[in-house]
């Protein structure tokens, strides 16, 4: 089976909004990252001007105001550090944060020339760090190149964007989790109508229901009336197909009846061939049309009850056949249900029961089981069924006209039938000393 | 034994008509389901042959309607189609047996005969009453084992005597169930019978004669 409708629209929008999500986050996190960085080097650039605007004394050594504004500067340790360089790579100062710690400004690739900045990004140890470094031509007693340069701990940076980070993949999870939840919610909601409909169709289809409801919303409302109006239809054609075969029946077997009357009472020269004839045409049109009538299984079928059926039936056998004084025992559980149509139904049941009836000299039994499909079961004490003629019936290529009359007609029929129903018939002998027939129908 | 056929073919009709009188029945025969609602209500039978697909009323309306108004005459179905939903609709409408078209004439007479034993409460188409016998299968008569000889009149006579039992049959209702309609009422030929049949049955007295009323038949005397 292919995806339901829900699961498709809910793979799609997990999809869709799963990968939009994730676009936007990831683009959200670059820039925030980068403008974290950014921040870091106009911070470090601060540092050096302020360095810079705050030299005091150049000379043999050089000597810093000491309440220049970044007093991370003076702290050991405290992830700002500092150093000057002259152009020979003399270092001419560094700042009292860097007298503990082993920090080491990566060394100039390129030299920088006059007014250039560097920023830079280094792991040292377990520590990152981020570094900026500026030259300049320092105007006292001479010109001289000097390159001031600056370093800042990554910790506090990265500390901030992972925070950063960690709020927005909650947010864009949640987001997520949301539209997806109300997605499914609103696909549920929107399929409503479609499941109803599939339960409704479902129930025609066991025989609870005749026709769909009328409460279906617009996009549905013409598939449920093109349906009901479907239904209706062939629920009239086999009903007008079924009286054109009993028509059909009607007109072909009084002039059969007419013939065989005539026959009897005129002995024509050959009897015993136009006997022969006649009852084949007989065994033909019985068979044939019990055959054509035969609905099967209907895919807006009916439930029909096995026990109100068989009860009729044997009620009208036993007024038919009163004389005989048949004992019928009949054991089948009152909720055994057949699906399929009631007529199709009666003519298997009739038959056989009519057989047992005719054939048994004392006792019919009639016992009903439901496992997986329905059975049911009639015995009686007659004479029983020859073997050859189980197989005649059974084998369903034997022409019609080839199976004897009797007994044998309406086994046939029976045997159709089932075979048009997917049941099983079973011909056996009884315990009780005639036969025992089994009929087997899906559930 | 007056029969009613109740059906629209007119072949089979005149069949069934021909050989029901040549088996000694009197018949009625009915085009259809209003005919034969009209001879039903209007006239006593002893059994009738009713088709189901009949045109006006069809025969399963006609059977209820005919039992409706407490028609009580054994009613046997005749029918073309094979489907059961019929033979069992006419059953339960008050039919008592079914026959399915094409049919054999002689198995339409036998389930007749047993139809009609049945109403009386015979189970078997052997009566036997003390040492009176009849084989209505056969149509014989048999008084302690040895065959009696009777006309079809004579035994027709005692047949529906019998078949009627403890109850007074008039005259009338005898030439009724024997003869065709036009036969002459006045003549005191049902008396004839009863005379001749009474003395063929001697030393067996079954036929009592109820003064003024008819005659009744008296199983005490055939014993």
């Amino acid at each position: 089976m292919k995806a339901g409708i829900q699961t498709r629209l809910l793979i799609t929008t997990t999809l869709v909004l799963g990968t939009s999500l994730s676009l936007a986050g990831v683009v959200l996190d670059r820039s925030f990252q980068a403008s974290i960085v950014a921040g870091a080097e106009e911070q470090l650039r601060l540092v050096i001007y302020s360095l810079m605007g705050s030299v005091d004394e150049y000379g043999d050594e050089m000597r810093f105001n000491l309440d220049f504004p970044e007093p991370r500067l003076n702290q050991p340790e405290s992830g700002l550090y500092a150093v000057v360089d002259s152009a020979d790579g003399d270092q001419r100062w560094r700042s009292p944060s860097m007298i503990t710690t082993g920090v080491e400004f990566p060394a100039d690739g390129v030299a920088l020339g006059a007014g250039e900045f560097r920023f830079e990004s280094a792991q040292q140890g377990l520590v990152e760090r981020f570094f900026l470094s500026y030259a300049v031509i320092w105007e006292d007693t001479e010109e001289a190149l000097l390159t001031f340069r600056v370093g800042t701990d990554q910790a506090p940076f990265t500390s901030a964007i992972q925070g950063f980070r960690r709020n927005l993949y909650i947010g864009l999870g949640a987001v997520t989790a949301l539209f997806v939840l109300a997605q499914y919610l609103a696909v549920r909601w929107g399929l409503i109508p479609l499941r109803t409909m599939a339960g409704e169709v479902r129930e025609m289809e066991e025989g609870h229901r005749e026709q769909l409801s009328d409460r279906y919303p617009s996009e549905l409302h013409g598939l449920a009336q093109n349906l009901d109006r479907f239904v209706a239809h062939e629920q009239r054609s086999r009903a007008r197909y079924r009286k054109a075969m009993e028509d059909l029946a009607h007109s072909l077997k009084t002039p059969l009846a007419v013939i065989r009357n005539a026959l009897g009472e005129k002995a024509p020269a050959e009897p015993s061939l136009l006997a022969d004839q006649l009852d084949r045409m007989e065994s033909s049109v019985t068979y044939q049309l019990s055959r054509a009538s035969a609905t099967g299984p209907v895919v807006v079928g009916r439930i029909v009850n096995a026990a109100t059926m068989v009860e009729r039936l044997v009620r009208a056998l036993q007024t038919a056949y009163s004389e005989r004084a048949i004992d019928v025992v009949q054991d089948i559980p009152a909720d055994l249900n057949v699906r399929g149509d009631e007529r199709d139904l009666m003519e298997m049941l009739g038959n056989l029961l009519e057989n047992a009836f005719k054939y048994t000299s004392s006792q019919v039994r009639i016992h009903g089981e439901h496992e997986e499909a329905v059975a049911i079961i009639i015995e009686d004490d007659g004479p029983g069924i020859e073997p050859e003629l189980r197989e005649q019936v059974l084998n369903r290529g034997t022409r019609a006209d080839q199976v004897q009359s009797g007994q044998g007609i309406g086994l046939s029929v029976v045997a159709e039938l089932v075979a048009l129903y997917r049941g099983r018939l079973d011909i056996g002998a009884s315990a009780m000393g005639g036969a025992r027939i089994r009929l087997e129908l899906p559930g | 034994m007056r029969i009613l056929v109740v059906e629209d073919e007119q072949l089979l009709r005149e069949q069934l008509a021909d050989k029901l009188k040549s088996a000694g029945y009197v018949v009625d025969a009915a085009r259809d389901g209003e005919e034969g609602l009209y001879f039903g209500q209007e006239y006593e039978y002893d059994a009738a042959i009713v088709d189901l697909g009949l045109p006006k009323i069809d025969g399963i309306d006609l059977i209820a309607q005919l039992r409706g108004e407490e028609r009580r005459f054994p009613v046997l179905v005749l029918t073309a189609r094979s489907n059961w939903q019929d033979k069992v609709e006419g059953l339960e409408a008050g039919a008592d047996d079914y026959l399915t078209k094409p049919f054999q004439m002689e198995e339409l007479l036998a389930r007749l005969n047993a139809l009609m034993r049945r109403a009386a409460g015979y189970a078997s188409p052997v009566i036997n009453e003390g040492a009176l016998s009849v084989d209505t299968a056969k149509k014989e008569v048999r008084v302690e084992q040895s065959v009696v000889e009777l006309t079809a009149y004579e035994y027709k006579v005692l047949e529906y005597l019998m078949l009627n039992p403890s109850r007074v049959v008039s005259k009338t209702e005898l030439t009724d169930h024997l003869y065709e309609q036009d036969f002459d009422r006045d003549s005191n030929v049902i008396e004839v019978f009863v005379g001749r049949l009474r003395k063929k049955l001697d030393p067996l007295n079954p036929i009592r004669t109820v003064r003024g009323q008819g005659y009744r038949f008296n199983a005490e005397g055939s014993a």
